[in-house]
């Protein structure tokens, strides 16, 4: 098998698969050259993430990159979600062929968003009760 | 434990028994070089020119017209370019969904001055004789065109393209590593002059398979060497592959007609199957004027790998329509060419069925796909 025990196995049972009503930051990615399409939301409680969900489409590590990179981040503070590396997400799958690194770096570039969009969210709401 | 199926047949297929068996002594027993003159040689020798005849039986042609290659994409190579080589130059026609090997090598005779026209097809992946008919220019070398698709099965009126090629003097090229061994071929009748042939696809072993070159048919060498092959392929010959495929033909020619229907009956009851569980699922390639044993599917809304990755972990192999190579994906160039939508062309999966192929086996591949391509949906970011 050329793809981790790991990553099998979250492909096999994705955490976090389905929207999220009302989110407090949405984030979206894309692959244009192998097409793959990332979306991922985000529930946010005193700047860290409470819940994370997604919606994937492509290859088995993408969606299998979509579960682990959400796992990762339940829980974590929104700051440094906001930096989440292509690597974090490929070290939580156990690897990545070479050939599908895209797999980690669509992902994390769908969270990254969406913690943008959730710090930008909460700086309008500060900024709007001020 | 998971059962497992293979359903990549159009891929490969295991080696029959049968064949095996005949190709045992050839390694050991009966090693000799073929060219050699000794008694070691002439049994080697043998054993070739005995798989020669079963071939050209088969095909109902003359010993001589047979030559033996590496494989199929040698044999489409050494048909195109001999016949391009033995003239200066000039216009060769040939379809939009051929193999790589016959597209690849049209595209370098391209780089080399010829001229190529490639056909369109139809939305069932039929080339239209018509259109080939109008394609041809007076400076026209070669037709090529191929006898069934790998992808979707669709096979194509060879006979009446092949009557074009004949009216006008035309070298007429046929891939038939599809259908070899599995449809009936006509050499005669399809005005065929150059039939490239495989022995993995029926049962016999990789690395061996054929061009039937009809007798007077202009080709120069592309290889040189020795003077094997009637100096058209020079190169120590791979007897024991030879004299594989030379019994699988045997084989074929008895199994064959039953085989078929058999195959084409399972083929049916998974497009059945599926088209009653699953949602937004489409048949790729001609209803009836196809395969027996391949059945390419498009699943709407999911991509072909993710299919293909859910299948093998349920122990059942298919081929992805399209492929994810280096991060970049491209849907299948043969679904593209029969105008179906990219949304569609991106979740191609192809099952080709083979001689160990089950009901069984074809009911629980039904049974895997079904809940597979559910969760990819509900996971999915392009389905509302």
């Amino acid at each position: 098998m050329r793809y981790s025990q790991t990553l099998i196995e979250h492909f096999r049972n994705p955490r976090n698969a389905g929207m999220m009503h009302d989110p407090d930051g949405v984030g979206e990615a894309e692959d244009r050259e192998c097409m793959d399409l990332a979306r991922v939301y985000l529930r946010v409680v005193a700047g860290r993430v409470v819940e994370a969900r997604f919606q994937t489409y492509g290859c088995g590590p993408t969606i299998a990159a979509s579960s682990a990179g959400t796992e990762l981040i339940s829980g974590a503070e929104l700051g440094g979600v906001a930096e989440l590396s292509g690597a974090r997400v490929e070290a939580a799958l156990g690897g990545l062929p070479d050939d599908r690194r895209h797999a980690a770096e669509v992902v994390s570039a769908a969270i990254r968003a969406a913690a943008r969009d959730a710090l930008a969210r909460s700086h309008e709401r500060r900024s709007g009760s001020v | 434990m998971n059962r497992r199926v293979y359903l990549d047949h159009n891929a490969s297929t295991p080696v029959h028994p049968e064949v095996l068996e005949a190709m045992l002594p050839y390694f050991s027993e009966r090693f000799g070089n073929p060219s050699s003159v000794h008694g070691f040689g002439r049994e080697a020798r043998d054993g070739l020119e005995g798989a020669r005849e079963r071939v050209a039986a088969f095909l109902h042609a003359g010993k001589e017209e047979i030559v033996f290659t590496s494989g199929g994409t040698e044999s489409d190579n050494l048909a195109i370019k001999g016949v391009a080589a033995a003239r200066r130059g000039g216009h060769v026609i040939t379809s939009s969904i051929e193999h790589h090997a016959v597209l690849r090598t049209c595209q370098a005779l391209e780089q080399q001055g010829f001229t190529v026209t490639y056909l369109p097809v139809d939305g069932h992946g039929i080339v239209d004789p018509d259109d080939a008919q109008r394609a041809v220019q007076p400076d026209t070398i070669l037709i090529s065109v191929m006898h069934a698709n790998s992808e979707v099965g669709t096979v194509q009126p060879i006979a009446a393209i092949g009557r074009i090629a004949r009216e006008r003097g035309i070298p007429f090229h046929v891939d038939a590593v599809q259908t070899f061994g599995k449809l009936p071929i006509d050499l005669d009748a399809s005005g065929i002059d150059l039939l490239s042939f495989s022995g993995h696809k029926i049962y016999g072993p990789k690395g061996v398979a054929g061009l039937y070159i009809r007798k007077g048919t202009r080709m120069a060498s592309v290889q040189h060497g020795g003077e094997h092959e009637r100096r058209r392929r020079p190169g120590t010959e791979n007897v024991p592959g030879i004299v594989g495929l030379g019994k699988a033909v045997e084989v074929r020619a008895r199994d064959m007609a039953a085989e078929a229907t058999r195959v084409a009956g399972l083929r049916d009851r998974l497009w059945e199957g599926l088209r009653e569980r699953v949602p937004d699922v489409r048949l790729n390639g001609h209803p009836t004027q196809r395969l027996p044993g391949t059945c390419s599917l498009c699943f709407r809304h999911v991509e072909s790998e993710s299919i293909v990755l859910g299948l093998d972990l349920k122990g059942v192999g298919a081929s992805a329509g399209s492929a994810c190579t280096s991060g970049n994906v491209e849907p299948s160039y043969v679904l593209v060419a029969m105008g179906v939508a990219v949304d569609w062309a991106m979740g191609a999966v192809r099952c080709s069925l083979g001689r160990d192929t089950t009901a069984e086996d074809i009911d629980y591949v039904i049974g895997a796909v079904e809940p597979l391509v559910a969760k990819l949906r509900s996971v999915s970011a392009v389905r509302a």
